[in-house]
């Protein structure tokens, strides 16, 4: 199962992959017209710097999943095959509970769409759309690995 | 062959029954409800009484959960009294059932006023989907009503009024909404917001009496003011359901006391959801902290422990997150301090403009609660600040500020650090 990773030592802080992210989930894909949508398209990541250094934040999928126990339209739920906790946008209410709960601040409110902004590892793509447009290979797509905690 | 009850069909015994199944495939379990549905989501009957919602999507788990996971549910069937001596359970129709190891989550109900009037047809409270459907059964002929008092249950009822075109006046006897999660200033931008869209809030007020012959025609308040109304909804908070074990050994307070395996004071009993008290982290004491999330945790290590786990429960706290009109509010744990409160210090941000407004509280150099009003992106690393209990002084000054991050805390954590390398 793949996951995102990322090499901060080489991460500059450019945002290039908060925009990728946007335009990746408008409707037009294309960034002219993406701005011009009527709502406009969020990024899902964000680049937070702390400390000199820059650290893209995105939703981990974590396998004990905080939003999911609290989501209370049962709209979230962890699927151990793909590794990945699925959103059923047709159920959300946008009452923000996951937000209020994930340790990573990972999960943002769309006010006006009134479902949260989540990575989804650009799940219809065969790689998230973050790891191509990082200009010095910041942004690792590969396996799994698991740290000793 | 191990035989679980599980009072309670709704978050708490859901996640319970979920755990027990995660660890013994075979055992028998037994779901209890007093209701007549599947397990819902409980939260949703405000949006589905705005017609938000749709009748199908409020079911908290697929039709067909229950065979599934081998599951016995009874429905309409009310547990009247646990006897812990002889292991089993009695119901109103007088049948009983004996188990192994027993869940007691049968959740709170509406506490109603003495309010002349009360008993009258047409007055609810808003805890069930029973309520909702007599309210919503009632709304082709409702134009006004009222709702009594002015916490989450009473706001949300007005909003899911407000939105099916009924004119809604909210009651509310202390002076501010929201009392049991903001403090005054906060709430005051939840009532400039629900105000703006139309839902009338009276402050300092009670009502006295319900008046009408048969239908609702007006209700009347202390100040002898009356207004029109043939609808009124009761959200004056809500009491644990314990009546059911009150003659028994087991200990309760408010709630059902649970230690931190949320088991109560008989080893094979144990207890979850809006119906327990369990070790309040920011409070260092037992509290009913009935909340969904908080149902939710309890339930699952209820359910791990009862079938052999061993797992810990750090504790609960006070943790709301609720939206109205686009105005998105959290409250954490402490979210108020008496004046001149010395053991509490606090950091503020407010921005009348745009809308915006933070608190944190702090005890000593720990977080022990914040709130939130427009925007909360942040509020999860405020809700692991606080369980976890981590010493904030090194990063104090960046708690507020724009930037502020997971990156900042995640030398201090308890999980090893993942993703960055």
């Amino acid at each position: 199962m793949k996951q995102l990773y990322y090499d901060v030592k080489k991460c500059l802080g450019c945002k290039s992959c908060e925009i990728a992210c946007a335009l990746a989930h408008s409707l037009t894909g294309e960034l002219f017209k993406a701005l011009k949508e009527e709502i406009l398209s969020l990024p899902r990541k964000k680049v937070i710097s702390s400390k000199d250094k820059n650290y893209p934040v995105s939703c981990r999928h974590c396998k004990d999943p905080k939003c999911v126990e609290a989501c209370m339209a049962a709209a979230l739920v962890f699927d151990k095959e793909k590794g990945m906790v699925l959103h059923d946008e047709s159920r959300c209410v946008g009452c923000w509970m996951c937000v209020m709960v994930c340790p990573y601040a990972a999960i943002r409110p769309n006010i006006k769409t009134k479902i949260p902004l989540r990575c989804d590892k650009c799940k219809d793509k065969d790689e998230p759309s973050c790891v191509k447009a990082c200009p010095t290979g910041a942004i690792i797509w590969q396996e799994e690995v698991v740290v000793e905690k | 062959m191990k035989q679980y009850i599980i009072i309670g069909n709704s978050a708490a015994g859901i996640s319970a029954v979920e755990a027990i199944r995660q660890r013994d495939k075979t055992a028998k379990i037994l779901v209890f409800s007093d209701e007549d549905y599947l397990a819902y989501c409980r939260c949703l009957i405000s949006y589905y009484l705005a017609g938000e919602v749709k009748e199908e999507k409020i079911l908290y788990r697929p039709e067909s959960f229950y065979k599934e996971n081998n599951i016995e549910l009874l429905l309409n069937k009310k547990v009247i009294r646990v006897d812990s001596k002889r292991n089993r359970v009695i119901c109103e129709d007088k049948s009983q059932f004996s188990y192994d190891a027993l869940l007691i989550a049968t959740g709170a109900s509406p506490k109603f006023p003495e309010t002349k009037g009360i008993k009258k047809r047409g007055v609810f409270g808003f805890r069930t989907l029973k309520d909702t459907k007599g309210i919503a059964g009632l709304l082709p002929v409702t134009k006004t009503a009222c709702v009594l008092g002015g916490g989450l249950i009473g706001l949300k009822a007005a909003y899911g009024l407000k939105k099916r075109n009924v004119e809604v006046k909210v009651i509310i006897k202390s002076r501010q909404v929201l009392s049991q999660m903001l403090d005054f200033q906060a709430a005051g931008f939840v009532q400039k917001r629900l105000e703006e869209n139309g839902i009338e809030i009276i402050l300092g007020q009670d009502v006295t009496e319900i008046i009408g012959n048969g239908d609702i025609k007006a209700i009347k308040l202390d100040s002898d003011k009356a207004f029109e109304s043939s609808l009124v909804i009761v959200g004056k908070g809500v009491s644990p359901n314990i009546d059911l074990i009150k003659e028994t050994e087991i200990k309760f307070n408010e709630g059902i006391l649970a230690n931190n395996l949320m088991q109560t004071n008989i080893p094979n009993i144990y207890t979850a959801g809006d119906v327990c008290e369990s070790f309040d982290v920011t409070r260092g004491e037992h509290s009913v902290n009935a909340l969904w999330p908080v149902a939710v945790e309890q339930g699952k290590i209820a359910g791990a422990n009862m079938s052999g786990d061993n797992l810990n429960y750090i504790g609960s706290l006070g943790m709301n997150s609720i939206e109205f009109f686009g105005l998105p509010v959290v409250s954490l744990g402490i979210y108020k301090v008496k004046e001149g409160d010395t053991n509490f210090t606090e950091l503020k941000l407010c921005d009348i403009k745009a809308n915006i407004y933070k608190k944190i509280i702090f005890k000593d150099n720990f977080i022990v609660g914040a709130i939130f009003v427009g925007d909360i992106k942040n509020s999860g690393i405020f809700l692991r600040l606080i369980r976890e209990r981590i010493e904030v002084s090194s990063f104090k000054d960046r708690l507020l500020q724009e930037n502020f991050g997971y990156p900042d805390i995640m030398d201090l954590v308890k999980d090893k650090e993942q993703v960055y390398v």
